[in-house]
C-alpha cells in the first residue's frame, strides 16, 4: 500500500462505525434478516463511496438508496459463497453512479425507486455533509490518482481504501484477478514515481 | 446507525419488505438439506373444512414431510415446518392455490421455552385479512442442527421460533407515500 494511502486507511479506521448490530448473535434466520446484517456491514462504506464523488448530500443520499434497492432486487441472485457482500454491492454501486453520471449529463434527474425522491430533513442533511466532510481524504487521494486510467483508480480506491481483497475488487469490476492485480501495481508504481517527482 | 441510514433501512423494509422475505436465497452445495434456519414462507389458508390437513410429502417415504398445513377446529391454521429448505417449493405452492398472504418466521438460538406452535402477528403495515395463523417447527417447536449436517457445519446449534409475522400479499407493508417528494 502506497505511503499516503496507508495513512488514510489508518484515518478511516479511527472513524466512528456509524453502525449498531441488531443481529441477536446467531445466523441469520431469514432473508430479511440476513439482508440486514449486509446493509449494516456496508451501508456507511458506500455512503463514504458516494461522498467521495458527490458534495451534495441529497445526491449521497439517493445513490446509496439506489444501490441497496438494486440489491433487494438482485438478493436472490447473490451467493456469498462466490464473493464477499461487500464486493457485490461495489459492483452495483459501480453501476448505480455510472448512471447517475449519464443521467446528470442527460439532464434527467438520478435515482428515486423508493416510492420516489425522498427529501431529506435537516438532521439528515447535517449528518451526511458530516459524511462527506469525513471522506476530504479520500477525495485527496483520489484526485492525486485523477491522471491514472479510471481502472488504476478503481482500483486503489477499492483496495487501498476500502480494504476489499483484489479478488474481491476483481469481482466488483467485472476483471479478472490477474488483469485486476496488474492494474493495481502498476496504480501504485504511478502514484510512487509520482511521490518521488514531488518530494 | 444514523437516522438517514435508519430511514433508509425502514424504507426498504416497508417497500421491499415482502420482496426480501420471499427472497430463494442459495444455499452453495446443499440445496436439500438444512443448512440454518431461515425464512419460512407458508400462506393464509383459503383450505377446506375443519381438520383438513395437506401434507405436501417432498421428502422420501421414510421422511416426514417437509411441511404440514391444518385447519384447525377455531379456525386458525397452522403450518408444521419440518425441511427449511423445501419452504419456497411450499410457497410456490400454496401461492399457485389462490393464497394471498405469507408467512415469515424468524429462529433464534437456543431451545423453545414453550414447546407448540407459535402464532403469529401481521407485519408493520401490513393488510392481513385471513385467519390466525400458528407455526411449529419440528414436532416441538426446536430444532437441532448437528455437527456434519450442514455443509461447513454452518448453523450448528439449538434453535427455536422467536416469532413469526404475516404479509399480505397484495400492498403488504407498503402504507404509501413512502419517499414521496
Amino acid at each position: 500500500m502506497s505511503t499516503e494511502a496507508s495513512a488514510l486507511v489508518r484515518t478511516m479506521r479511527e472513524r466512528p462505525v456509524a453502525v449498531r448490530a441488531r443481529s441477536r448473535g446467531g445466523p441469520p434466520s431469514s432473508p430479511l434478516e440476513e439482508f440486514e446484517q449486509v446493509y449494516l456491514r456496508n451501508v456507511d462504506v458506500l455512503m463514504g463511496y458516494f461522498a467521495r464523488r458527490c458534495r451534495d448530500p441529497q445526491t449521497v443520499a439517493d445513490l446509496t438508496s439506489e444501490t441497496f434497492v438494486r440489491a433487494v432486487d438482485g438478493f436472490a441472485r447473490f451467493d456469498p459463497s462466490r464473493g464477499s457482500d461487500r464486493a457485490w454491492l461495489f459492483g452495483i454501486a459501480t453501476h448505480v453512479f455510472a448512471s447517475h453520471c449519464e443521467q446528470s449529463a442527460g439532464g434527467r434527474d438520478a435515482v428515486a425507486r423508493l416510492g420516489g425522491h425522498r427529501p431529506l430533513d435537516e438532521d439528515e442533511i447535517e449528518e451526511l455533509a458530516e459524511r462527506i466532510d469525513a471522506e476530504s481524504e479520500g477525495v485527496a487521494l483520489m484526485r492525486r490518482c485523477a491522471q491514472l486510467p479510471a481502472v488504476e483508480r478503481a482500483a486503489i480506491e477499492l483496495v487501498d481504501l476500502e480494504e476489499l481483497t483484489p479478488k474481491e475488487a476483481a469481482l466488483a469490476l467485472g476483471v479478472s484477478r490477474v488483469a485486476f492485480r496488474k492494474r493495481l501495481s502498476r496504480a501504485r508504481s504511478r502514484l510512487r514515481k509520482e511521490q518521488h517527482s514531488n518530494d | 446507525m444514523t437516522k438517514f441510514t435508519d430511514h433508509l433501512w425502514s424504507d426498504l423494509v416497508r417497500e421491499h419488505g415482502p420482496t426480501l422475505a420471499h427472497a430463494d436465497r442459495p444455499e452453495p452445495g446443499r440445496a436439500h438439506l438444512l443448512r440454518r434456519p431461515r425464512v419460512l414462507a407458508g400462506s393464509t389458508l383459503g383450505l377446506a373444512g375443519v381438520g383438513t390437513a395437506l401434507v405436501l410429502a417432498l421428502g422420501a417415504a421414510s421422511s416426514p414431510p417437509a411441511y404440514a398445513v391444518t385447519t384447525n377446529s377455531d379456525g386458525s391454521v397452522t403450518v408444521q415446518i419440518n425441511v427449511a429448505s423445501s419452504l419456497s417449493q411450499a410457497n410456490a405452492k400454496l401461492g399457485a392455490m389462490g393464497i394471498d398472504e405469507r408467512l415469515e418466521i424468524f429462529m433464534a438460538s437456543g431451545p423453545a421455552a414453550v414447546s407448540g406452535p407459535v402464532t403469529c402477528t401481521p407485519a408493520p403495515g401490513a393488510n392481513v385479512s385471513g385467519p390466525p395463523l400458528k407455526v411449529l417447527v419440528g414436532t416441538d417447536g426446536t430444532e437441532v442442527i448437528s455437527p456434519g449436517q450442514t455443509g461447513g457445519n454452518t448453523g450448528v446449534g439449538t434453535y427455536h421460533l422467536d416469532h413469526c409475522v404475516v404479509w399480505g400479499d397484495t400492498g403488504s407493508g407498503n402504507s404509501g407515500n413512502t419517499g414521496a417528494g
